[in-house]
């Protein structure tokens, strides 16, 4: 099967109205909540589960993908206009782009960062179409001690990526394992720390994991160190359009951040924090004019926001040839695949190829619309930010308790909202990084059905972990990725030392 | 390693409004709390078989093997604490991450989110999400307590008969009058 005539067909599903109309819904859904603080694309992916019953998979994971890029562009937007990166990987764009907004240049800016995106998603999505298959191709000889492997690999890497204490990271991942466990054992039927509750014999949902971290913890923590500014929005967003000037230096960046972007999301470690970093460090490194760098560069702004979009197709990659996330998005796309009894992987590409196709397809439609929707709209959806603080903190209240509640009205769940929202206040205050937890809640239990079917076929010999070449040398990468920090470290230092002292401080 | 990574930003907080000074904070208990959780899982472990005859492992030795590493987890963060390590609040939007905690907003927001437990099963969704929705406004500094009653149940009963129609089902509207 070969991989245009696929994405062809798969345009002919995507280009249908109603499907059009999803990925309208998603991409502006997903610009919102990527402006709007407190709400970013995993909790809303999340918070429309429970709406998957109504709609077909196919236009489901359409308005999902269009959340995902959307949250994207909707990020870049914040982070220039009011230098509040929503997430880590546009804290790369607010550090130029905001200084270009202060210097009158925030539409250059801005359409440097949409434009920068959509470049970066089309070619990224291009690389998707064509990796994606060959991947999957690979995968299919994939044995459990290869796949059990790989996930000890995604394991080290998100908890030692993600944070800023590799302590911390691993006691985020292992709180997400020991949630994972709880519940029936699926292969001995056996109840695990169920403390007597048949409620909990089901185990514990992603959706209330994550709903209660993201949604309860951020609005107890924002209630306890609230910033009481009132609503600003951009007096900045003003001044001239791109240059001709501007084109001839962003373009490139644009190409290279890709370049970075897409190759490292694909990895299992994920995240898009190493590529923007990389891409800045890259950018300044070879431009001609460094001396601007912390002062508003337009290569600044190009490369991490194009590295940005393109990591967050990369993700996608091993999450539909090996069925991995390695972000909190991508274990809640997992969570929706399984909602709807599909298991991501290279089994997925032939048993649901139209789904599959379609997906990659509306990533391409996603892309256009939201360059329509972001480039002569931004002034609209700044204004989301007028929102009240008090109602907008309320409302996202409300809507845990519908995502919570609403799962299987159990009251059981409404205690595990409480105690896992305060822990992630906790988690906030102590700086603990939350995806971790997530990967480790939906990897975990798949991780321990690897090993243990793999130890069944090597008859309980511990070495038949490491008896196929690819297995032992994703176990010793694993053992290598301990050491990722001391190289992020260096990056950061790296981008954020050398422009003109400590740009931070300029918030 | 990270420590130093986390130099500027730390320093820099020190210096600006929040004047968390000195003595460097010590959350022993959350090392604690992590051997404690821990603990528990390797008790819920010693109930289950640790192997099986043709797998190897059982049910059990997953929840022993989590259990060891969250206490030698939580040993090493005790470790940390004891050697000054930093924690520095998490940045975001909205939040003053170096700013003291105003504990009667916190408590506020903790009612709100902890109501539901008291009232979802008696007075139902719109009335206990409008609630928690007045609460949280009020956590965040509103003081017009009945408009945000208002809003709040408009926002719910909007959310209940909305989401019912798309096929969630959020419980009776007030159960303890259905009963």
């Amino acid at each position: 099967m070969d991989a245009l005539g696929s994405l062809l067909h798969g345009f002919s599903i995507a280009l249908q109205p109603i499907n059009l109309f999803w990925a309208f819904i998603g991409s502006a859904l997903g610009t919102a909540v990527g402006v709007l603080p407190g709400i970013g694309p995993a909790l809303t992916i999340a918070l429309l589960l429970p709406v998957t019953t109504q709609i077909a998979p196919t236009s489901a994971f359409i308005m999902f993908a269009g959340i995902l890029y959307g949250a994207m562009y909707g990020g870049s937007t914040t982070s220039i206009l009011l230098n509040t990166p929503g997430e880590s990987g546009s804290m790369m764009t607010a550090l130029e782009g905001n200084k270009m907004a202060r210097a009158g240049r925030g539409a250059a800016a801005l359409a440097c960062a949409a434009i920068g995106s959509f470049v970066a998603g089309t070619i990224a999505t291009l690389a998707l179409t064509f990796a994606a298959p060959a991947i999957a191709e690979i995968a299919f000889i994939f044995g459990p001690e290869d796949y059990f492997a790989l996930m000890v690999l995604s394991f080290t890497c998100v908890a030692v990526v993600m944070g800023s204490s590799r302590v911390r990271g691993f006691i985020a991942l292992f709180l997400g394992l020991a949630l994972g466990v709880i519940g029936i054992d699926g292969t001995t039927g056996q109840a695990r720390l169920t403390f007597g509750s048949p409620e909990l014999l089901d185990g514990i949902e992603l959706t209330i994991v994550l709903v209660s971290l993201f949604a309860v913890g951020e609005t107890l923590y924002v209630a306890s160190r609230f910033r009481n500014a009132p609503a600003q929005i951009n007096p900045l967003s003003g001044g001239v359009w791109m240059t001709r000037e501007d084109w001839r230096r962003s373009f490139k960046p644009w190409l290279r951040g890709t370049a970075i972007g897409f190759p490292i999301g694909a990895l299992p470690a994920g995240g898009s924090e190493i590529p923007t970093f990389l891409s800045y460090a890259v950018e300044r490194r070879l431009s001609k004019r460094p001396e601007e760098f912390g002062h508003g560069a337009i290569e600044g702004v190009a490369g991490p926001e194009a590295a940005n979009n393109a990591a967050a197709a990369g993700i996608l990659v091993p999450l539909l040839t090996l069925g991995l996330p390695t972000s909190a998005t991508s274990a809640v796309l997992l969570a929706a695949f399984q909602n709807y009894g599909l298991q991501p992987g290279p089994f997925l590409f032939v048993s649901n190829g139209d789904l599959v196709w379609a997906l990659i397809a509306s990533l391409y439609v996603g892309n256009v619309m939201l360059l329509i929707l972001n480039l002569p709209l931004v002034g609209l959806w700044v204004r989301l930010l007028l929102i009240p603080r008090p109602y907008l903190y309320g409302g996202i209240l409300v809507f845990a308790m519908v995502g919570v509640w609403g799962l299987s009205t159990s009251w059981i769940d409404l205690l595990c909202m409480f105690l896992v929202g305060l822990a992630g206040y906790v988690m906030r205050v102590y700086d603990f990084p939350i995806a971790p937890v997530l990967i480790g809640l939906i990897l975990g239990p798949m991780a321990e059905k690897q090993l243990r079917q793999a130890l069944a076929i090597g008859q309980g010999d511990p070495l038949t972990l490491v008896s196929s070449p690819l297995a032992a040398s994703l176990l010793a990468l694993a053992v290598l990725a301990m050491l990722l920090p001391v190289l992020m470290s260096r990056l950061k230092r790296a981008a954020e030392d050398e422009p003109a002292g400590n740009p931070e401080t300029a918030a | 390693m990270s420590g130093l990574s986390n130099n500027p930003r730390s320093a820099e907080n020190l210096g600006s409004e929040d004047g968390r000074a000195s003595a460097p904070v010590r959350p022993w208990w959350l090392g604690v709390g992590i051997i404690a959780m821990g603990a528990i899982w390797l008790y819920g472990a010693v109930s289950l078989p640790q192997t099986a005859q043709y797998a190897a492992i059982g049910p059990g030795l997953f929840v022993t093997l989590i259990g060891l590493a969250l206490v030698i987890l939580g040993g090493f963060l005790l470790w940390q604490i004891a050697h000054g390590e930093e924690f520095a609040a998490q940045d975001s939007e909205d939040a003053m991450a170096g700013a003291p905690a105003d504990w009667t907003a916190f408590l506020t927001a903790v009612v709100a989110a902890g109501l539901p437990l008291l009232t979802m099963r008696t007075l139902g969704f719109p009335v206990t999400a409008a609630i928690s929705f007045a609460l949280v406004a009020r956590a965040f500094g509103s003081r017009r307590l009945l408009l945000d009653i208002v809003i709040g149940a408009v926002l719910s009963v909007v959310a209940y008969f909305g989401f019912s129609r798309l096929g969630v089902s959020l419980g009776d509207v007030v159960p303890i009058l259905s009963r």
